[in-house]
């Protein structure tokens, strides 16, 4: 296990310069603007008749920085700011804090986006087996031409068409917020419940668009393993058929995590779309709504949150990874 | 289940006392494109009990399908297409499917793969891989098996401890073989076939590790095939040779009096081919030309006259049967020789 220590480190310090280059990125992004918002706000204020200080503070708290102050003070500033959790405040939630906004946000996108993953990973590793396994018969078929025609459907349609399916022309699931409004969150078990009950879309959603790739991809990786010399050595020792599995589906996952690592980034991307089709109050659906209404301190923000969320969400993959492979500990 | 082994071990399948395996008529084919290719044909042989039975031939030959045809583990696209093996104790392998078939395989009946170095699961270590094994036959006490292991890699200059705690990318190719030939004895099978078992090694750690199997293989009274293409192991190793051309038996006799009198023109090619055997490295030569591919190989006559010198008419359409020598003991397939003794 003597590799797995530093490996991690190395990947959370590469995580943190990742953060760093999209904050810094968010940054310049906002002075690139035309017309640029902070300056603007600050007139705004100004010219509603605000005193000069009363306004800079404002803004200072909206972005976490001056427009006034050299580029890098204002750089300096805004970093601090982020170090410390402080991401500003959203304009169109006036006055509330972005963390305060993004940390609400934050549990359901996470939630959804990682059962989705891991429902489509075990799901689609398994049919992949099977069809790998019963190569030559009818059920390998049909298997294949089934993961094949969703691995086809964009994950938007696929989102429409069950919102369109199942909140519309047979409302069985329910449309909206992450639980009932009337429910105080809770550990209790109707809370519990009407989240995973409003979930149930959206997962599927990220669940049923990525399962056919898993699924086909699985099955080429089971296929070139069965083909191994050392899958025909365990038959030729007799191994019996349950440890034989093993052996196949351990190396045969393998090959499947760096597709994971680029998946993960793939489904939070998506999380802007579904979470906006079912109106899923998550990290995606806070960033459309702030690039609809012009918040900047919003949009820098859940930019942020969902780069962080992918750099935990792959440093986990990879640690899962150097776990199964000794050749990498070593 | 136990009671009808038992009973099994007991029988002799029709297998006279010295015999512990008989080939009968095997032929093997591989699907290639569409078409049905021989690798085996018509191979008939008996495997002495206790000895050492070394299958010689060139690359291609059809060796490493009559070791998997020996377990019944001809795979897609090959097949079976006739003929049986049958063991004393075991049964007629060639009718066996299964459970059956899985409970025989890698117990009684152990197999040194040809790519022995590549025959580990590279996310297990040795040892759990052993405890595998040990598992799968149901054995007692699975950590005997790993005291057993450990043994054996002391015998063959191994660190025992450090390769039962290994992964495979942590050992060298060589000690890899050796771990391929240790997972082929540890369960103290009844037969053993060694598939070119040392080709990763360098010479002199070949001969150290073919001592300790040969001496192994004595105190065990051990069944043993050994599929080579060097004639020089075969001299140090083995009782008995079998020489394999274009899927053919062409030759067997004790290897005394194969390295003696070699009769068939083959046999003397392999034997010309080396230096250490004719003595002096100026008369060594290699036999010129490629043996047939399984497309190519003739339906009729005599399956080496491409490259034979000694070819006659006849050879072109009649197939050379076996003739006898040597009080039945040596069998050889070539009508020039047939013609030269009668
Ligand atoms: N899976 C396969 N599909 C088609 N042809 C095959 C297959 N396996 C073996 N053959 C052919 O069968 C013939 C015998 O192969 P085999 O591997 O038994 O030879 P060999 O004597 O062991 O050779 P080598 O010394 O190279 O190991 C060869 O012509 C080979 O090309
Ligand atoms: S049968 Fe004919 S061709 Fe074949 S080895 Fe004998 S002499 Fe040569
Ligand atoms: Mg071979």
């Amino acid at each position: 296990m003597k590799g797995l220590l530093p490996r991690l480190i190395k990947r959370i310090l590469g995580g943190i310069v990742m953060i760093l280059v999209v904050a810094s990125f968010t940054f310049f992004l906002i002075h690139l603007i035309p017309g640029n918002p902070v300056e603007a706000k600050l007139m705004q204020l100004e010219t509603a008749g605000v005193t000069p200080l009363r306004a800079q503070i404002e803004v200072q708290a909206m972005y976490g920085f001056l427009p006034h102050q050299p580029l890098d003070i204002q750089y300096i500033h805004y970093i601090w700011q982020i170090l410390h959790l402080n991401l500003g405040q959203s304009i169109t939630y006036a006055g509330v804090s972005v963390t305060h906004l993004l940390l609400e946000a934050m549990p359901w996108t996470v939630i959804t986006v990682t059962s989705g993953i891991i429902v489509s990973f075990v799901v689609g590793i398994l049919t992949g087996v099977i069809i790998a396994v019963y190569r030559d018969r009818g059920i390998s078929n049909a298997l294949t031409l089934f993961s094949t025609f969703l691995h086809g459907i964009p994950q938007l349609i696929l989102a429409l068409l069950l919102a369109f399916l199942f909140t519309t022309i047979w409302p069985i699931f329910p449309f909206g917020s992450p639980y009932d409004a009337v429910l105080t969150p809770g550990f209790t078990l109707p809370f519990i419940g009407s989240l995973i009950w409003h979930a149930v879309l959206p997962v599927a959603a990220y669940a049923i668009s990525s399962y056919g790739g898993w699924a086909l991809t699985m099955k080429s990786s089971v296929i070139s393993v069965l083909g191994d010399d050392f899958i025909l050595a365990s038959e030729l020792r007799g191994l019996k058929p349950r440890i034989r599995i093993g052996y196949i589906a351990r190396n045969a996952i393998l090959p499947l995590f760096t597709t994971l690592t680029l998946s993960i980034g793939f489904m939070f991307g998506g999380s802007v779309f579904i979470e906006e089709i079912f109106d899923y109050r998550g990290l995606g659906y806070m960033l459309i709504t702030a690039v609809g209404n012009l918040d900047y301190p919003l949009m820098a923000g859940s930019f942020l949150i969902i780069t962080v969320a992918v750099i935990v969400a792959n440093i986990i993959a990879d640690f899962v990874y150097t776990a199964i492979d000794p050749r990498i500990r070593t | 289940m136990s009671a009808k082994l038992t009973d099994r071990s007991q029988q002799d399948f029709g297998l006279s006392p010295e015999v512990a395996c008989q080939v009968r008529d095997l032929n093997v084919t591989y699907r290639v494109d569409g078409r049905e290719l021989s690798a085996l044909r018509e191979v008939s042989l008996d495997i002495r009990q206790g000895q050492i039975t070394a299958v010689i031939g060139e690359s291609g030959s059809g060796k490493s399908t009559l070791a998997l045809a020996l377990m019944n583990a001809v795979s897609s696209p090959g097949r079976i297409a006739s003929g049986r093996v049958t063991y004393r104790g075991l049964g007629e392998v060639t009718g066996m499917r299964g459970e059956e078939l899985r409970r025989i395989r890698g117990k009684a009946i152990s197999m040194v793969f040809q790519a022995s170095q590549n025959s580990m699961n590279p996310l297990t270590r040795i040892g759990a891989q052993l405890l595998d094994l040990a598992r799968s036959h149901d054995l007692p006490n699975p950590r005997a098996v790993l005291r057993e292991a450990g043994d054996l890699a002391s015998r063959m200059s191994l660190d025992a401890d450090r390769v039962l705690t290994s992964y495979q990318h942590q050992l060298s190719g060589g000690m890899r073989q050796r771990v391929g030939i240790i997972f082929g004895l540890v369960l103290k099978p009844e037969i053993l076939l060694m598939d070119e078992p040392t080709t990763a090694l360098d010479v002199l750690s070949q001969s150290s590790v073919l001592e300790i199997v040969r001496s192994i293989q004595r105190e065990r009274q051990l069944t043993t095939v050994l599929i080579t293409h060097d004639m020089g192991v075969v001299a140090e190793l083995a009782d008995r040779v079998v020489v394999l051309y274009a899927g053919r038996v062409v030759e067997e006799a004790s290897t005394a009096e194969l390295l003696r009198h070699p009769r068939h023109p083959y046999t003397r090619s392999l034997i010309q081919a080396i230096p250490r055997l004719t003595g002096d490295p100026g008369d060594a030569k290699a036999l010129e030309g490629q043996p047939p591919s399984l497309a190519s190989v003739p339906n009729q006559g005599c399956v080496f006259r491409e490259r034979c010198p000694y070819r006659m008419d006849v050879c072109e359409t009649i197939l050379p049967s076996f003739r006898f020598d040597g009080d039945g003991e040596h069998r050889f397939a070539c009508h020039y020789e047939e013609a030269r003794h009668d």
